[in-house]
């Protein structure tokens, strides 16, 4: 190889290299009227994090997949070794232990990778989650409060601000009965998670997630994955009531 | 700790509702409720589920930025009974209070029911009152939504109209962009909404309903024929009126029209709860598993 040919290869494999989180970067988000990017629209994963969020083998009804988990770089969620062991014995009870089969709220940050369409919306006040999920509702207060005190909730609590192209929130107040996944992932009542969202393309926005939770985990954890936009002509949420077909499936077994 | 906090809250909510209206079947009082130390929700503590604010002279109606007459925030229903009862009832039953309804068409305030349906009706509330929607944590219809207990919470983004519920956390999303409504083959608990302001005037026309709501606690059903024209007039910042067209040829001999208003909820600092339905439903265990409920034996 020629020394001209070799700096030409060295430098496409840097402009190459480069490219990636430079395009990343110089998209900017059309703004709403307060200035904000605009993150509206309706969104859903095209993943099986909902499944796992480590990487799994295929099970009835439970697609392959692999980890979505960024950090720590082996994939997987850092766990106590009793925590460890205890999702061991979820994963084994899931059919009955996974509290989303009796159609309880999906908790956060389940409900942004169901395998269901949701709706993001906008205000000077608020951002809004809404989820085809049992119309699973998250609003995130832009206000500047503060979370509340001691009460949680299966859905938490969600107070968001801008750093620039990314809309970053801060959840708290978590129900520790709720899972990560069908897989028994979980958490405890001391679970803080921070989201990064933001609009990486017109039509694609990139969910990360940082979760910290001392009980559980050694570390804290990041997962990250990508929301697509459904761009057909006048689509919307329609309904999974989930509690309605779980009585209606016990109806039919009698 | 944190459980005790929220059945404490609860036995409150419970009580202040039963030293109101007595007990009420395939209500709230005993599901789970969460509450926050700062300000109150349209059922927290010093409200009770069933509250309507006063009406109160406002300020003119504002615009949002894309020029909607601004309904936004937290809205209680002043339709006089209708919670309990869409229409005028005048004697108490299974628990329901005696009270006015909220219908001014007919004038004498009843459902015009074809005879058929009027009899299944009271079949409803006096033999299969465990059917009522509520008590098995469903989303209420159109356009029982619009006079939910615990009021709801107003959001205008650009294009939009949103109504989240306090009652089993959930949201109804009504687009404003003129599309068409969706196919006659998806029913939905919640209906197919589509919305468009006519003046100072928000129309939403509601279809694709699933007949498997009712109007109330008090078994007036409806079919998935049902169609429903609500329109919403701010007429201040405070004030909100109210009106409904209600169209089902299959059961009844009339449309027929309810009308009320919505009151600003007096509590500046609102925040809107969760109100968790199925997670910490116990009203199905007051009923046998033949009538639908989680008990083994009847024990009333």
């Amino acid at each position: 190889m020629n020394m001209r040919y070799r700096v030409a290869v060295v430098f496409s494999v840097i402009l190459a290299i480069g490219a990636v989180p430079l395009a990343a970067q110089s998209y900017k988000a059309p703004r709403t009227a307060e200035g904000h990017p605009d993150l509206q629209g309706i969104w859903q994963v095209m993943n099986t994090a909902a499944v796992s969020l480590e990487d799994h083998i295929a099970l009835l009804d439970m697609p392959a997949g692999r980890s979505v988990i960024v950090d720590p770089p082996d994939g997987k969620i850092p766990y106590l070794p009793a925590a460890a062991q205890k999702q061991k014995e979820n994963f084994k009870n899931r059919a009955k232990a996974d509290l989303l089969n009796q159609c309880y709220i999906p908790g956060v940050p389940r409900v942004m990778y169901l395998p269901f369409p949701m709706q993001i919306v906008q205000t000077p006040k608020y951002v809004l989650i809404a989820s085809e999920f049992g119309h699973a509702l998250r609003t995130i207060y832009m206000d500047g409060s503060k979370h509340p005190g001691d009460v949680d909730f299966w859905i938490g609590d969600s107070r968001g601000h801008w750093e620039g192209e990314t809309l970053v929130v801060d959840v708290a107040n978590l129900n520790p009965e709720t899972w990560f996944d069908r897989s028994g992932n979980f958490h405890s009542d001391a679970l803080h998670i921070v989201e990064r969202i933001t609009r990486t393309e017109p039509d694609l926005l990139t969910y990360e997630a940082t979760l910290e939770d001392a009980k559980v985990f050694t570390r804290p954890w990041t997962i990250r994955m990508f929301l697509y936009r459904h761009r057909e002509p006048n689509f919307k949420l329609l309904e999974y009531e989930c509690n309605a077909y779980l009585e209606d499936a016990a109806k039919e077994s009698r | 700790m944190r459980k005790l906090d929220a059945l404490n809250l609860l036995a409150v909510v419970g009580a202040s509702a039963l030293m109101i209206f007595g007990p009420v079947p395939g209500s709230s009082q005993e599901k789970q409720k969460g509450g926050k130390g700062k300000g109150g929700p349209p059922g927290g503590e010093q409200y009770g589920p069933y509250y309507s604010a006063p009406a109160t002279p406002g300020n003119p109606v504002g615009r949002t930025p894309d020029g909607q007459p601004d309904m936004q925030g937290f809205w209680t229903p002043r339709f006089n009974q209708a919670i309990f009862e869409v229409q005028d009832h005048p004697a108490a039953q299974r628990g329901i209070p005696p009270g006015k309804g909220a219908i001014v068409d007919p004038a004498d305030g009843r459902i015009p029911y074809k005879p058929e349906a009027a009899a299944k009706a009271k079949e409803l509330v006096t033999k299969n009152i465990y059917l009522e929607p509520e008590a098995h944590c469903y989303v209420s219809g159109v356009p029982h939504a619009a006079y939910q207990q615990f009021g709801y919470q107003i959001v205008q983004p650009a294009g939009y109209v949103l109504f989240l519920t306090e009652y089993a956390h959930t949201y109804r999303a009504v687009p404003l962009d003129g599309r068409p409504h969706i196919s006659p083959g998806i029913q939905l608990f919640r209906g197919d909404s589509v919305g468009k302001w006519d003046g100072g005037t928000l129309v939403i026309d509601t279809t694709n309903q699933n007949g498997k709501t009712w109007f109330d606690m008090a078994g007036n059903f409806t079919t998935p024929a049902i169609h429903v024209v609500e329109r919403f007039t701010p007429v201040d910042s405070n004030n909100i009126n109210y009106e409904a067209l209600v169209e089902d040829a299959t059961i009844y001999t009339q449309p027929w029209k309810i009308a009320g208003q919505l009151g600003r909820h007096p509590d500046r600092n609102m925040e809107l709860m969760e109100f968790a339905c199925v997670e910490g439903n116990q009203d199905l265990i007051h009923y046998t598993e033949a009538e639908g409920g989680k008990a083994k034996e009847k024990s009333r």
